[in-house]
């Protein structure tokens, strides 16, 4: 109790100092939180920005398909080289070494291949969330005990049958764990894409109003992107808690 | 044998409470023990009758509710390693030290210089039988390594009292009683005091000078059981067999009352 | 060592079957140069990509230097002192998670094009990850140590330097090992955005230009930098990590 109160002090003192050095500070590079609220309003009542839920809904769409793609390309990826032993060896820690590369190298030939539209972003998220799934995918088989596959094969379990009685249920856990990393990067590798360079959605919207110096219009964008991230993750949240019910 | 020697630790109506979330629960109940100088004074009880909670306090890491621990006349209030020196259950080596590190840890505390606390340090591994392991980390030592190099740790500091707290519990039957012989071996050259928290019989009939039969929660001394045998004793004699069995008879009785 | 050999042949089976496609036209050269095209451009800019990527090289080490001197500092801080964590640990988680992209308009805005913005986006980026490998790794000490390091009357600060440092080294070597990765992140996306120099600005420059040949040549000299980077930091990891097994 006594720790909640603290953490909403936190919140308020930093809230305050941000307000106070906000208001000192010069009003085109920061805004104090009461001049957020304002903007904020106006641009979820769509005067500052009557296209917010036009770019709204491209930016969902675009992490929408770069999921989906994600999603199949890291299941069959990782089951691929999880099934395989000796394709998992050697190229599984090739698929880890690239991963050490920081995604962003590959943004400039993903927009030089798809150009400023949406395939570009679709095609970063996608690459972003393609890794967490795949390298979980690996980590599940993994944690599939031989032992009760071979007592699954036993009492006369066919393939089908195995994975999904034994295989299915011991690995979900790792899964979901890595469906739900690859939806938050997903994420934000849209967002990313959207503000390295696009000519619509809500990273374009940033981009515009950081251009013109319309810091508090910038700010309140921000927040409703946050509302997204942390929406999105929330949601797949559940899912896992869903799913981890349903193995026990 | 044993009132003949000095009282070296005096424990004076101690009882301690702890808040749990059902409510505070009473582990120690106005328990009072006095051991000489040189006893191998052994606790015996269900689990959770608050042996390792009494040598806790002893250790100075737990503070009494009420009453008083004296040792050597003065009451004990924090760890005092020039005194007391602690063997736990769980053998706590520091995984990134060397056996050899290990036995040093609490002379390096201390402040004594490299060169003699090496010396000190090595000298002692030979009876502890981990000779050809000084340079061995935790993880590639036995369990039962792993304990004599976690009372190895404790001899090295040279304090006059040795509390160990279920020191062989994780360890297989048989090493358990190898490890018995060799550390009345120990106590033997040594002439440490020890207090020693154990479940086994065997152990407390095997070791001690004296034996203390706590009661279920909230603990108490039930009874004491002075034991004059010579060393090594036989464990088939009749008189340890009777032993034996009145020392069960307590236990068993205190034990079911813990389990319901 | 079969292993490596099949390794080696699957990046020259890519290799020689993207020449082939290249070369037979059945992909836009444009888009997609063949390697031998690529390996030549890398020859032709050689200069100015390895000028690039020291520079960014240079920006990721002093944020790197920031982030895990702040991260580590912070953490064993936040992470020992009970209520502290209790407070601070959804702020840092959530700090953590967010994507830090949103704030990098603001912090151009506020310190203008080149380097600074370059260093402090970066730490930003690496200071989260390793506080938070740090601040659970604290947390998750084992307490027998430290009981047992009380017992022989260890003093404060003995505890943090023989009990809790030693015990986070896996830890904080994880951390880095993330950490490098996300500062470097961090310093090519401030370089693509708002740069004037270094390997973003670089690979920045050549998309916009539809020069595919330089381009991939820069990306594959970024990648190979950073995979050497993570390599090389695995290798110390396991060095200082001996006693773990």
């Amino acid at each position: 109790m006594r720790v909640l109160w603290l953490r909403l002090g936190l919140l308020a003192a930093l809230l305050a100092v941000w307000e106070v050095a906000g208001r000192a500070a010069n009003p085109l590079l920061a805004v104090p939180p009461s001049a957020v609220l304002p903007a904020l309003r106006d641009l979820l009542l769509l005067r500052s920005y009557p296209e917010l839920p036009a770019s709204l809904w491209l930016t969902l769409r675009e992490i929408g398909a770069a999921y989906m793609l994600a999603v199949a390309a890291g299941l069959g990826c990782g089951f691929m080289l999880g099934m395989h032993r000796l394709v998992g060896r050697v190229w599984g820690p090739m698929l880890a070494a690239l991963y050490a590369v920081p995604a962003v190298v590959w943004y400039p030939s993903l927009m030089l291949f798809f150009g400023l539209e949406a395939a570009s972003k679709i095609a970063f998220g996608f690459l972003l969330g393609f890794f967490p799934i795949t390298l979980a995918v690996l980590a599940g088989v993994r944690q599939v005990n031989p032992q009760l596959v071979t007592v699954a094969h036993a009492y006369g379990a066919g393939a089908v049958t195995v994975f999904r009685r034994v295989m299915l249920p011991s690995m979900l856990f790792t899964l979901v764990g890595g469906l739900r990393t690859g939806l938050a990067l997903c994420v934000i590798g849209v967002i990313v894409g959207e503000i390295l360079g696009s000519k619509a959605g809500i990273g374009t919207l940033i981009n515009h109003a950081y251009g013109l110096l319309r810091t508090a219009d910038y700010v309140a964008l921000v927040l409703v992107t946050l509302v997204l991230v942390v929406g999105s993750d929330v949601l797949a949240s559940l899912l896992e808690r869903r799913a981890q019910r349903w193995t026990e | 044998m044993t009132a003949a020697r000095g009282e070296l630790i005096a424990i004076e109506g101690v009882t301690k409470r702890y808040l749990t979330s059902s409510g505070p629960v009473e582990a120690l109940h106005d328990v009072s023990l006095s051991v000489g100088e040189g006893d191998f004074c052994t606790l015996i009880g269900p689990s959770g009758c608050g042996k390792s909670t009494l040598l806790g306090m002893l250790g100075g890491l737990v503070a009494p509710d009420e009453g008083r621990l004296l040792v050597d006349g003065q009451p004990v209030t924090t760890p005092d390693p020039r005194r007391v020196a602690t063997v736990f259950q769980d053998a706590g080596l520091f995984p990134w030290r060397t056996a050899l590190q290990n036995v040093e840890f609490g002379l390096e505390l201390q402040g004594v210089p490299a060169a003699r606390r090496r010396r000190t340090a090595s000298e002692l591994l030979g009876p502890l039988g981990l000779s050809g392991f000084a340079e061995k980390y935790p993880r590639e030592l036995s369990g039962g390594m792993k304990q004599r190099v976690a009372i190895g740790r404790a001899l090295a500091i040279d304090a006059k009292i040795l509390l160990m707290d279920e020191p062989f519990g994780a360890l297989d039957e048989q090493t358990r009683v190898l490890m018995g012989e060799w550390l009345l071996d120990i106590w033997r050259r040594t002439l440490k005091t020890v207090i020693f928290v154990t479940h086994s019989l065997h152990e407390a009939l095997f070791l001690s000078t004296r034996v203390a039969v706590m009661t279920a929660r909230p603990g108490r001394i039930k009874s004491m059981l002075e034991l004059s045998m010579e060393y090594p004793r036989s464990m088939e004699s009749p008189e340890m067999a009777a032993l034996r069995a009145k020392l069960w008879s307590e236990i068993r009785e205190e034990s079911l009352r813990a389990m319901r | 060592m079969q292993v490596r050999v099949l390794q080696l042949v699957t990046v020259l089976a890519a290799l020689v079957s993207w020449e082939v496609v290249a070369r037979a036209g059945w992909v836009d050269p444009l888009f997609v140069p063949a390697p031998s095209a690529v390996a030549r451009a890398l020859l032709r800019i050689g200069g100015t990509a390895f000028a690039g990527l020291g520079d960014t090289l240079g920006k990721t080490a002093v944020a790197y230097a920031l982030s895990v001197t702040l991260g580590v500092s912070a953490g064993v801080v936040v992470g020992s002192v009970r209520l502290l964590r209790d407070v601070m640990s959804p702020y840092v988680i959530a700090l953590y998670g967010i994507p830090k992209i949103l704030v990098l308009p603001w912090i151009v805005l506020l310190l203008g094009y080149g380097t600074t913005p370059a260093v402090v986006y970066g730490a930003l980026h690496g200071l989260f990850p390793i506080m938070v490998l740090v601040m659970g790794a604290v947390r998750d000490v084992d307490r027998t140590l430290v009981t047992v390091a009380r017992s022989f009357g260890a003093t404060t600060w003995q505890l943090y330097w023989k009990v809790l440092l030693p015990a986070i080294v896996p830890s904080v070597l994880a951390g880095m090992r993330l950490g490098i990765m996300f500062c470097l992140l961090g310093v090519l996306v401030v370089e693509m955005f708002a740069g004037v120099r270094g390997m973003g600005y670089v690979m920045g420059s050549l998309a916009n230009g539809f020069q595919a040949p330089e381009l991939f040549a820069a990306t594959g000299l970024v990648s190979a930098a950073s995979i050497a980077i993570v390599l090389a930091l695995d290798h110390l990891n396991d060095k200082l990590s001996h006693w773990r097994g």
